[in-house]
């Protein structure tokens, strides 16, 4: 994949409506996006291709931000350069804004009613099945072994019995993350051992990458 | 100056690598410390972002936007700055990343720091999320309880009743109909329709 690719074929115009939509019709996490878009930019308007759509989700995945937001930008970007990316970004976050501007007068205007109140008491249990489920589901693509269990069992204490700044906690977590891979990494050298074979495989198939 | 410190709190969030749901814990705890919201408030407005179009962390930035700023004196006006500030400044820092990483993308993917930083940073936002997933659900079913301070918790007052829709609704977000899990909006609508008849038409104390 080259870093850019630019196609003046698609108006600003499309990609703003394009997002727009999207917005519109997505409830729910970043990962409810991803399939919309798929279907939309890559089966019906082959704007890009699938590579760069995976491509496009491990971006917006390891980088900071609202992943949906995180995967309009880019499309953008690639498509239109940075008035694009501004373009789709102000896109997908416009529904939001106005359903939100307006909703709120309403929920704070019925805030103190009783079947409002009946109702929310059965809607925060719901709130709590959800992150539920969004936990075990960014759990089940989580690295395995010992340094991934220490660290989430800390953070999870940390977050959970301190006011200790959560920004903090990501950020020793990112720090740890490299001193953990320089130090495999220097005894895996020391010991003159080959890479492991899943290591191996990854590198034999981002060189296939670079052939292409 | 209210709008300065919402900027600066939401551009701060919106560094946060992982998502929507991995911002919860620390949209939680910048609205409590300061004040603009209750833990009861911010769940309620978790519940609204998740049932509403738009991503939920979009969603509920602008709900918090909009709280803040309606509390400054300003009126609609207020409200509708307040959401705009949030907004752009919780999009802003990934909107200037994911362009420098677009980019400079082959360099990104095979760097070993962003790779090493990453593997640290994968299970601490997990274990953020599950801190979170501790929190709301003990908040809903043992509103006094506190983690900060547990030698002032009480645990007399347990709501039974949220610890069963919870029991029950976890293996129903999970079941499959026609290979499609049940949306959650369904599953919000339903639980608010039980709410209603639990704790409204039946008049069960909360």
């Amino acid at each position: 994949m080259k870093g850019q690719i630019r196609d003046n074929r698609i108006s600003l115009w499309q990609l703003f409506w394009t997002f727009f939509k999207t917005g519109l019709f997505t409830f729910g996490g970043g990962y409810a996006m991803i399939s919309i878009l798929e279907e939309e930019l890559v089966a019906r308007k082959k704007w890009i291709t699938s590579q760069d759509m995976l491509d496009m989700v491990f971006i917006a995945e390891s980088t900071p931000g609202v992943i949906a937001v995180n995967t309009a930008t880019g499309v953008g970007f690639r498509t239109r350069g940075v008035l694009g990316a501004v373009i789709a970004t102000i896109g997908v976050v416009l529904p939001s804004f106005v359903i939100i501007s307006v909703l709120s007068y309403f929920i704070r205007a019925f805030s103190q009613n009783t079947w409002y109140r009946a109702a929310f008491t059965g809607i925060q249990a719901c709130v709590s099945v959800l992150v539920i489920n969004a936990f075990v589901k960014m759990f089940g693509q989580l690295e395995r072994g010992w340094f991934s269990a220490i660290l989430l069992a800390a953070a999870f204490d940390v977050a959970l019995f301190t006011d200790f700044n959560v920004i903090f906690i990501i950020i020793i977590g990112g720090v740890l993350g490299i001193l953990y891979t320089l130090a495999a990494n220097a005894i895996a050298k020391k010991k003159e051992l080959p890479l492991s074979q899943s290591d191996r495989i990854d590198n034999e198939s981002d060189d296939d990458r670079g052939a292409k | 100056m209210t709008y300065l410190v919402l900027f600066w709190e939401y551009f701060k969030i919106g560094f946060t690598i992982g998502g929507g749901y991995a911002m919860l814990p620390m949209v939680i705890q910048i609205v409590t410390k300061r004040g603009w919201l209750s833990e009861q408030q911010i769940i309620e407005f978790i519940g609204i972002a998740e049932s509403t179009p738009g991503p939920m962390a979009i969603n509920l930035a602008t709900f918090v936007g909009n709280t803040v700023g309606s509390a400054t004196g300003l009126g609609v006006f207020g409200g509708i700055l307040g959401s705009l500030v949030a907004t752009v400044a919780v999009v802003l820092p990934s909107l200037v990343i994911i362009i420098v990483v677009t980019m400079l993308f082959d360099k990104f993917r095979n760097n070993k720091y962003v790779q090493g930083a990453l593997r640290g940073i994968r299970p601490v936002v997990v274990g953020l999320i599950l801190s979170v997933v501790v929190s709301i659900t003990a908040k809903v079913v043992l509103p006094d309880l506190n983690f900060k301070d547990l030698s002032a918790s009480r645990i007399d007052k347990f709501n039974w009743i949220s610890l069963l829709i919870i029991i029950a609704f976890v293996p129903l977000s999970r079941i499959k109909v026609k290979g499609k899990k049940i949306h959650p909006i369904l599953l919000i609508v339903c639980s608010a329709v039980l709410g209603i008849v639990i704790f409204g038409a039946f008049g069960v104390q909360q």
